[in-house]
């Protein structure tokens, strides 16, 4: 069945994260109409989830929710979260996308964002947006700064007991929601579908995940977060606060047989940064940093890497070769030291893996645009505009076109923005 | 007063959601009974601090449960509110029930 | 209009533990809500999320309070949003005032200090605030023209990207050649495209695009005016004759690139042994080099081994690292230099097999795409990789052999420390990348210069791509060193910013300007005399009951808001919109009073 509704934008923007809300706001405050389709409940991206940015220290949420907010409001942009992008090709002179706008089971007019139905609900899921280390509601808002603030009904964990609708002052829960398929017509498209960390499971060197208090970056910023599941440093299997943390780096980056041979460009310094933070809440702790080379090359990162080191962290050029089970919630890390003297082991109460970055989407068979051998959007003019990929009118932004870090992804973002912008007013010219 | 059309209305409804439990059936039943296994973890926790502070360790070998599965349940009960953090004791920290005033289910902050 | 029946609404942030952590939010909040004409006091963890703006918009639309307060980061960081959210709420913006509770408290006092000035900052604003009024913004008419400083691949692109979307372009050039540092590179990291052909791209529209105007030879004397008016003078040289120009812009773009570092006399035997070059020197080398064989020649001399030394005028460490005669240490990492010593590398390695070539580095930094793959290519042609310390760099010195003129000492992290001495035909030294000198222009503009040379943006997520003076962008690496298609990316940046500013023909500036109250005003010009910005302030002659008298008026677009008239002002007639005296001594009467920190 082909959808009837059809909505027309400007610019179609893939991916609500940082990325996705600079260009659309670089769009919109041009006056160009933009919708930003994000997959996820809301808009923020991976930049919502972190704890700190470097080389700053800003609170991630200081930076990122004035600027989805920002978006939220903006008369030109308009957000359609929890959607997937079915198609994605040239049609007639500009794009056409096919999108699914996935059930809340709530009405989001209705809904005014109170989470009754949250606290009411009586099953408890596990929250990945905790890093699983706690769990969430059956129905829950996704965490306290999404936007929109409409809460999810997880199909998978609902027993039905209509506990949530009972409660709801606005009765906006609505157990027969259905999948809503629209088209999206616009005259250029933004790639920014952004990453996602190399999943640990396949790792066996590393435990496939199963050896405790062996933790990936990500699931270390949830820890460090303002609004994390213990609101301080715990290590997972008990709750005792670490004393020695370990940091292995490229941690299926740089590695084939690991998982990616490139470099993943940011977990240097979000390893830093992670360490730091540590430092600061854990001032008794040792830090550990294990490393090949230190790639601290943005503005003020080499100084940020350098201050590091005078407080004290510990930075051990070394190739982690393999993670064991210790005893009582310890984890022994195998390495080579670089300086050719062998191999060596250690104990920690705590190992972060500074997983690499892998893409967040992929086109295949949702839209004809290429891909390079690392499976990151083809950039076809990789020196004079980086953004521009091999179909006309549509453009890619942030990690969609390689591994890159906040600061690099915003300018790229601006970039994409400009090319948009040109495209459609050469059009407007030829018309 | 009786509005037959709501009466109407309330029946299809009815009738609706039988449908959809019998099509959920299955995903239903599993989380039920983890709603039910949880109910029961989360009581033992309760009552096992009744009157007292304790650390994930202690909690754990009182209630016979994993510890990272204690810990799982003791950030969430503080996360909603039934659980504040007590005094550090060692390399852990003490956990005690929310004073009654204070329960509320509510996200703190 | 009484400040005695305004309901001030306080809203405090916790921002997620960076105020929370030293300041009690909600000890200040219990005492914020007992301050006279606070209504409401709030708290959020972070206030600038939708859920926190939303409980002010509530606050507003209910009629709770009429005047708003929050006490959070440091206003340059979220004024705008706030005053968003009072906007939504269909209030006027700038009844609003801000108390820095961060900068200013948590990150500098902790405990209950932190805790009391919190109170007191909150006190000063929540005191100011009930004298503010409604204020319409500034409208003032913006020339859709851009001017971009610097001729160099960033803004050859920005000035192109801009006069795409239709605005006009002056692109200025010191030099009489367009291109900048492109013009002296040859094959570009990592992929190898020549830099002639990239430049070529992008210059050939630039030159046939009607709505750019190009000046090189040309030196930018002064730079007056303000967003959507500025007004340069610009001295060309055309024809062995300086004829001045003025040019008249909306906005302007600091393009104004990188130069390379010079080694200091001696930095790795550099300026006393022939033999040590620069990679610009060697790129410039092979850019020109016929040699045939298979090893390279230089000056005819056959190259059989060659070190390359990463991190010459980079990273360099207070201490360790000798400053240059003014004092400056480049700290930084210049970014660039490893993929282009590796492309070098490679393309030596290939095609002169015989050439030798050790390289010193201390880490290798190719983050790049493409990059790593320069790298592990330069392991499979056979380059020697050694590793030092930054406390123990190589030495360069003559090696007192026949065969070959110098030599270079290394204590080789990779190998157990080991210190070995490398025979050197040629010494290759990977200068970084400075800012170009642009201080004279920085100065006219009172533009700001970071610790590092650099130019600085007001923020590296937030804005990074413009600076605090509003309608003047940066791009490129007179910001911070970066790769020709990081540059693009930021001269489109720059572009995006200048084209939406000036889309719409005005500008709206912020109405925290002097006013003057007519019947006050003497004419007595002490305040124009005072006044700091030239043309803001003038005497005028009006008639008032027949009689022709002398009163000061403002030029609003023009009046910088310093408020030095309303320090000279005999009769207290001219004041500043939203910082009146008045709200000074509320303000202070607020901090002295101190009954609220205890």
């Amino acid at each position: 069945m082909v959808p009837t509704n059809i909505k027309n934008f400007d610019t179609l923007v893939v991916g609500g994260g940082i990325a996705g809300l600079q260009a659309a706001l670089d769009l919109g405050d041009q006056g160009y109409k933009v919708a930003i389709v994000e997959k996820d409940a809301s808009i923020g991206g991976k930049m919502i989830r972190l704890s700190k940015v470097f080389p700053t220290l800003d609170c991630a949420s200081c930076i990122t929710t004035p600027k989805m907010s920002a978006a939220s409001h903006h008369e030109n942009i308009t957000l359609f979260t929890y959607c997937d992008l079915t198609s994605l090709n040239h049609e007639g002179q500009g794009i056409k996308a096919l999108i699914t706008q996935k059930p809340r089971y709530v009405d989001p007019i209705k809904c005014i964002g109170c989470r009754q139905c949250e606290y009411i609900c009586p099953v408890h899921v596990s929250d990945a947006e905790q890093g699983d280390f706690s769990a969430r509601k059956a129905i829950s808002i996704p965490f306290s700064t999404a936007i929109p603030q409409l809460p999810i009904l997880d199909v998978e964990h609902c027993m039905l007991c209509g506990q949530c609708e009972k409660t709801c002052p606005t009765h906006a829960i609505d157990y027969f929601q259905k999948p809503e398929e629209f088209i999206i017509q616009a005259k250029t498209a933004v790639i920014t579908t952004g990453f996602d960390l190399l999943p640990v499971k396949n790792n066996f060197q590393y435990g496939n995940g199963h050896i405790p208090n062996v933790i990936d970056s990500m699931q270390m910023e949830r820890i460090l977060a303002p609004h994390g599941p213990y609101n301080r440093v715990l290590r997972p299997s008990d709750g005792m606060e670490p004393d020695s943390i370990a940091y292995v780096q490229c941690a299926g980056s740089r590695d084939k047989s690991m998982g990616v041979p490139y470099c993943s460009r940011v977990c240097c310094m979000y390893a830093i940064k992670q360490a730091m933070l540590l430092s600061g809440s854990l001032p008794l702790a040792d830090i550990i940093i294990y490393y090949m080379d230190i790639r601290a090359f943005g503005k003020g990162y080499e100084q940020f890497y350098q201050n590091a080191k005078a407080m004290g962290i510990e930075f051990v050029k070394a190739k982690v070769a393999r993670i064991d089970k210790g005893e009582n919630g310890s984890a022994i890390v195998r390495y080579e030291n670089q300086d050719g003297s062998g191999i060596a082991t250690a104990d920690h109460d705590l190992v972060v893996l500074s997983m690499g970055m892998i893409p967040g989407w992929d086109p295949r068979s949702i839209c004809p645009v290429s891909k390079d051998s690392d499976q990151f959007i083809t950039s076809i003019k990789p020196k004079i505009s980086p953004v521009l990929t091999n179909m006309a009118g549509l453009f890619v932004a942030g990690v969609a076109a390689g591994p890159k870090d906040i600061v690099d992804t915003i300018t790229e973002s601006g970039s994409a923005a400009m090319e948009a912008a040109k495209f459609m007013s050469n059009s407007h010219m030829e018309n | 007063m009786k509005n037959p059309d709501n009466d109407k209305e309330k029946e299809a409804k009815k009738a609706a959601m039988k449908t959809l439990r019998a099509q959920r059936k299955d995903l239903i039943a599993s989380a039920s009974s983890r709603m039910k296994t949880q109910k029961k973890d989360i009581k033992a926790i309760k009552e096992f601090l009744k009157g007292k502070k304790a650390t994930i360790p202690d909690i754990a070998e009182g209630i016979d449960m994993p510890k990272d599965e204690t810990l799982w349940y003791i950030a969430t009960m503080k996360k909603y509110g039934q659980i504040v953090e007590a005094e550090k004791e060692g390399a852990f920290f003490n956990y005690s029930l929310n004073e009654p005033e204070k329960t509320q289910e509510k996200e703190e902050v | 209009m009484s400040e005695n029946n305004k309901k001030v609404g306080v809203y405090i942030c916790y921002c997620g533990g960076n105020i929370s952590d030293h300041v009690d939010v909600e000890e200040v909040r219990n005492r914020v809500e007992k301050m006279p004409g606070v209504t409401v006091a709030r708290t959020n963890m972070f206030m600038c999320s939708d859920p926190g703006q939303e409980m002010i918009i509530e606050d507003l639309k209910s009629d709770k309070i009429d005047r708003v307060v929050v006490a959070s980061c440091a206003p340059s960081l979220h004024e705008a949003t706030f005053r968003g959210a009072i906007e939504r709420a269909g209030s006027n913006p700038f009844i609003y005032d801000h108390a820095n509770i961060r900068e200013q408290v948590s990150w500098v006092h902790h405990g209950e200090t932190a805790t009391d000035k919190a109170t007191l900052l909150i006190a000063a604003a929540s005191a100011k605030s009930k004298l503010l009024k409604p204020l319409e913004p500034i409208r003032v008419e913006a020339k859709k023209h851009t001017t971009v400083i610097g001729g160099g691949i960033a803004g050859i692109k920005t000035a192109l990207d801009i006069a795409q979307k239709g605005i006009e372009v002056a692109l200025i050039e010191k030099l009489p050649i367009l291109g900048g540092r492109l013009n002296s590179l040859d094959r570009l990291a990592p992929f190898g495209e020549k830099a002639s052909d990239i430049l070529k791209e992008l210059l050939d529209p630039v030159l046939n695009h009607n709505a750019i105007t190009i000046h090189t030879d040309s030196k930018i004397e002064t730079i007056k005016g303000y967003v959507g008016n500025f007004s340069l003078i610009v001295t060309k040289k055309e024809n062995n004759k300086d004829i001045k120009l003025n040019i008249e812009t909306g906005a302007i773009v600091m393009a104004t690139g990188s130069v390379s570092y010079t080694p200091l006399n001696g930095e790795f035997g550099f300026g006393q042994h022939e033999q040590v070059i620069t990679l610009q020197d060697l790129i410039t080398l092979l850019k020109e080099n016929k040699s045939s064989g298979s090893s390279l020649e230089v000056n005819g001399k056959r190259i059989k081994n060659m070190v390359m030394i990463h991190c010459v005028g980079s990273r360099q460490i207070p201490g360790i690292h000798q400053p240059k005669e003014n004092g400056q240490l480049n700290e930084y990492c210049s970014r660039t230099c490893c993929a282009a010593l590796l492309n070098a590398a490679n393309q030596i390695r290939e095609k002169f097999p015989e050439t030798g070539i050790y390289e010193m580095y201390r880490d290798i930094r190719t983050y790049g795409r493409g990059q790593e793959e320069l790298y592990e290519q330069a392991s499979k042609n056979k380059v020697v990789f050694m590793r030092y310390e930054a406390d123990a760099p190589p030495v360069v010195s003559e090696s007192n052999h026949s065969e070959y003129p110098l030599k270079v000492k290394i204590t080789d992290s990779l190998t157990f420390n080991e210190v070995m001495d490398v025979p050197a035909d040629l010494v290759v030294l990977a200068t970084g990348i400075e800012p170009d000198n642009v201080s004279d222009i920085a100065s006219m503009m009172k533009l700001p210069i970071g610790t590092d040379q650099f130019l600085l943006e007001v923020h590296p997520k937030l804005r990074p791509v413009e600076f605090s003076i509003t309608g003047i962008f940066l791009g490129g690496t007179c910001q911070a060193p970066m790769d020709t298609g990081e540059t693009c990316n930021a001269a489109g940046a720059a572009a995006v910013k200048a084209s939406a500013l000036l889309s719409k023909g005005y500008i709206e500036l912020d109405p925290f300007v002097a006013e003057v109250n007519t019947d006050k005003c003497q004419g007595h010009g002490a305040c124009i005399e005072a006044c700091l910005k030239e043309g803001a302030l003038t005497l005028t002659e009006v008639k008032i009951d027949g009689k022709i008298v002398k009163k000061a008026q403002v030029t609003a677009a023009m009046c910088l808001g310093c408020g030095a008239c309303a320090a000279v002002c005999p009769k207290k007639a001219i004041d500043i919109n939203g910082w009146a005296l008045k709200q000074y001594e509320d303000m202070v009467d607020a901090i002295v009073s101190d009954g609220f920190a205890v």
